[in-house]
């Protein structure tokens, strides 16, 4: 503490610089450009606000969704699609049997629920024996799992008509519109609107209950013996805790938020997106927890809001405020290009702990 | 001398060899796509009509058979294009085989010639021109975006190894 | 039972191979094509894959694993190759013309990805991985946006109609398979392209004779214990850097095979799936993450091909729909390289875990003497 005292306050803000990451900064002035640039070319400020705020509330539970396998050293979960896939079958199965309206996003959770638990305990089970290897594995898992799924959603006897395609009556579409099911529940729900501004109150309470659930957990018991598996594995089965058990444990959470993750996703988006479309949802997860200051091994609830805020005003605000400022839409590049740089830069830190 | 520069020298040498080796297939390998016309051409004044028949060979491959006012086209890779041309002048005549060998410049894609003109010997620039495409922007990319263009991630599929 | 315990270990350790031929032995009769078909569509596959997949191998010698990294020289490839469709330079001076300008593409990006995967050390995998990705962005910065105003394009056969950009196939008409058809040799309907199966066979004896130069040995040392490479004077980052270059390299010259015998640039997609197709195709002949040879190289490449041509049809004439036999050929190339990473993690932890055991074993013997 005394020394922290000591240092004068330039070598201060240089070390909270140095501990932000240049990549973070460049992504965050980069925000703040936009934000500014916004109202100058004509584009309506309180607009992209809603817009940013609605892909927020879209898209933070599957960012959520990251933090238990960073706590447990189980590194970043590139193996979201398989949760993500949970969540699909739930969605799916839910209109199959014939549940409407609010009833079935309810459904959707609780039938998503036991296939993430299976699923999770499988993948679990898995990176238990490739302790070290995780992170590739875990790209790899979800990318055999969806395109298992592509086949298995032909294959599936589904019926609904609006479901399966029009002129062969089987075979799920590759979209699915959630018109009449549970499209916006949680969006409708207590939203506030003055003029251009609309907050999707309902989706965001979710959010904070899940968020804070997941903070709760982390300071309990059996939370702090996570942390302590990720941190120092030697040292917590010293002190008697189960790793593997542990690990388990947090994968299953991970998926199982990533299957909740998707369905809130889709009830803000509209609809349900099957066949490839799992596949690259797990990389602007990754990326959005980096950009909010988590890395490999440490990862909090702030990283998660911050991070999301960021990466999704990003991708909300540089199609419009590129388009109108140069009449050039490099958006996607824009994208590419830092959310797989934030991923590298992460990956090249050297703070890991050794496991 | 020592290792060090030994091996600067040799590397040198060898981006010098690639570089050279680059400009030779650079001019080897520039391609041009012919366009042979049998039509009448009227230079100075003059006219040079058009041949009753010409049938083109290239490298022994029939490419073309020319009636008058028609036009033939082949591709030649380098700066020299050797034709063999059996020409049937008038209705009636003999057919007259003979090779001919014309310098195509390097700077142009499309290069049509004349032939009446050429047989005749005239200067190159009365039977030599550029061809310029006419077609209009057809293609799909035309209205699409960078999205669009970037395409989707259909990861493969449909894709070919 | 020695026998037995024998067949069990060759068994275990070529489950992949095996599964596979299993799969093809199942699917070649139910897709219905005829042996010459087959053969010649195999042929032409190898001619156009194996330079690509052989780009692999330096960098499993040098420990650093399957090299997803690989994408960066398909990328290199395709932007000399858009270069010289655009100076039209055809026929096989073109191929040669743009071997060599991938060259300077290829040994940047190649020197940028070794220099990051220094800093990425025992997760290198992954990390080549989002290498490709990023490196795809800035590719498409390049070529969609400042191929135009920045970089002269002058055709407007490749232009896109805006003005800037480059449209998103790139025809290679006048380039197309004129490696292949140069002396290629036809024996009962099967086309052999010779000279690019002799460009292939002069880069497997540059690979064997590599493996036995100083720097090859550097390598296998540096894969073998870093540290006690380090120990014995070798100068461990910049080998790992040279052997990515030099597979960023080769796979750019690979790419500019593939591509001359496709006969067509997909600019945005080309180079986007064939790190994994061909990481697939190594895994299927045998090779694993720290172990392959050129044999697993013609193994792998003859039994994916082979998969992935009857896939579809066979899937078809199962299910009744083709697009489950195009699903099913996408999962089993993720499901190869899935089990074939877990395998070798897996057994990674074994050795690690038995060694601790060994050195436990010794340090008891020590005390008690």
């Amino acid at each position: 503490m005394e020394t922290i005292q000591k240092k004068t306050l330039g070598e201060r803000i240089v070390a909270a610089a140095n501990a932000f990451g240049l990549p973070r900064m460049i992504i965050a002035g980069f925000l703040l450009v936009l934000f500014i640039a916004a109202p100058l070319v004509g584009v309506n400020f309180f607009t992209q606000i809603t817009n940013t705020i609605n892909r927020f509330s879209w898209n933070a539970v599957l960012v959520l969704a990251m933090v238990p396998m960073i706590h447990s050293g189980c590194g970043l979960n590139f193996g979201l699609p398989l949760g993500i896939i949970s969540g699909l079958l739930g969605a799916t199965l839910s209109i199959q049997f014939g549940f409407t309206g609010p009833m079935s996003f309810v459904m959707a959770v609780l039938i998503a629920t036991p296939f993430a638990v299976i699923f999770g305990t499988g993948y679990g089970w898995l990176l238990n024996r490739i302790k070290g290897g995780e992170m590739m594995i875990a790209t790899y898992v979800g990318f055999s799992s969806v395109s298992f799924m592509c086949m298995m959603w032909l294959l599936i006897p589904y019926t609904h008509p609006q479901m399966v395609w029009g002129y062969s009556g089987k075979g799920l579409r590759t979209t699915i519109s959630l018109e009449g099911f549970y499209d916006k529940v949680l969006a409708n729900f207590l939203k506030i609107e003055i003029g251009n501004l609309s907050i999707p109150v309902g989706t965001l309470l979710v959010f904070a209950f899940l968020a804070f659930l997941m903070w709760a957990f982390l300071h309990t018991k059996t939370g702090t013996a996570m942390t302590a598996v990720g941190s120092n594995p030697t040292f917590a089965k010293a002190a008697g805790v189960n790793v593997d058990k542990m690990r388990m444990l947090s994968v299953v959470m991970s998926t199982w938020l990533a299957a909740i993750g998707i369905l809130i996703y889709e009830q803000g988006f509209g609809f349900i997106q099957l066949y490839m479309a799992p596949f690259n949802m797990a990389l602007p997860a990754v990326s959005a927890i980096l950009i909010g200051g988590a890395s490999v091994n440490k990862a909090s609830i702030t990283n998660v809001i911050i991070g999301t805020f960021l990466f999704q005003g990003i991708v909300t605000m540089t199609p419009t405020v590129m388009n109108s400022m140069i009449q050039m839409d490099m958006s996607e590049v824009i994208r590419v290009i830092a959310s797989n740089g934030m991923i590298l830069y992460a990956l090249t830190r050297k703070t890991e702990a050794a496991k | 001398m020592n290792v060090k520069t030994r091996r600067l020298i040799f590397r040198l040498a060898t981006v010098l060899v690639l570089i050279g080796i680059c400009a030779l297939m650079m001019v080897i390998g520039r391609g041009h796509t012919v366009y042979l016309d049998n039509k009448t051409l009227e230079y100075n004044g003059e006219t040079y009509s058009a041949m009753n028949k010409v049938t083109v060979y290239v490298n022994g491959e029939r490419i073309a058979k020319l009636a008058k006012r028609e036009r033939g086209s082949s591709i030649c890779i380098g700066q020299k294009f050797t034709m063999e041309l059996e020409i049937v002048k008038e209705k009636g005549d003999e057919p007259v085989k003979e090779t001919f060998t014309v310098k195509l410049p390097y700077n142009i894609d499309g290069v049509v010639i004349n032939l009446p003109g050429y047989l005749a010997g005239l200067p190159e620039e009365a039977w030599r021109s550029e061809f310029v495409s006419l077609a209009t922007d057809t293609s799909e990319n035309a209205g699409m975006t960078d999205e669009e263009i970037l395409g989707g991630d259909d990861m493969g599929l449909g894709g070919d190894f | 039972m020695r026998k037995e315990s024998k067949l069990l270990t060759f068994i275990t350790n070529n489950t992949v191979p095996l599964m596979f031929i299993l799969i093809c032995a199942v699917c070649i009769p139910i897709s219905g094509f005829s042996a010459s078909y087959l053969i010649n569509e195999i042929i032409t596959r190898m001619g156009r894959n194996v330079f690509l997949i052989l780009s692999l191998l330096i960098p499993i010698m040098a420990g650093m694993g399957l090299n997803f990294g690989m994408t960066l020289g398909a990328m290199a490839g395709e932007i000399a190759l858009i270069l010289v469709s655009d100076w039209q330079i055809w026929g096989i001076p073109g191929v040669v013309l743009a071997c060599i300008l991938s060259i300077p593409f290829s040994v940047l990006l190649g020197w940028v990805c070794g220099k990051l995967l220094n800093m990425a050390k025992g997760r290198e995998m992954i990390t080549s991985y989002i290498i490709s990705y990023f490196i795809n962005g800035i590719y498409q910065l390049v070529v969609l946006y400042m191929m135009g105003p920045i970089i002269p394009i002058s055709h407007s056969t490749i232009k896109l109609p805006r003005g800037y950009g480059i449209r998103n196939t790139v025809s290679l008409l006048n380039m197309r398979q004129c490696l292949d058809n140069a002396w290629a040799l036809r024996i009962g309907g099967v086309k052999i392209p010779v000279l690019t199966f002799v460009i292939i066979g002069l880069l497997c004896l540059f690979i064997i004779w590599f493996r036995r130069t100083k720097l090859g040995q550097d390598m296998r040392a540096v894969g073998q214990d870093m540290n006690v490479a380090r120990d014995a004077g070798i100068k461990v980052e910049r080998t790992r850097i040279i052997s990515i270059i030099m597979s960023t390299v080769l796979a750019g010259f690979g790419m500019v095979i593939y591509l001359q015998n496709m006969g067509n640039i997909a600019t945005y997609s080309s180079h986007s799936q064939i790190g994994m197709f061909c990481i697939a195709a190594l895994l299927v002949g045998g090779a694993s993450v720290d172990r392959a040879s050129i044999g697993n190289v013609f193994l792998g490449v003859i039994l994916f091909h082979t998969m992935f041509i009857v896939a579809p049809k066979a899937g078809g004439v199962i299910t009744g729909d083709t697009m489950i036999g195009e699903y099913f050929r996408v999962f089993v190339s993720y499901g190869v390289i899935t089990v074939a990473l877990v395998m070798y993690e897996a057994k990674k932890r074994k050795h690690k875990s038995r060694t601790g055991a060994e050195l436990a074993a010794a340090q008891k013997e020590e005390a008690v003497k």
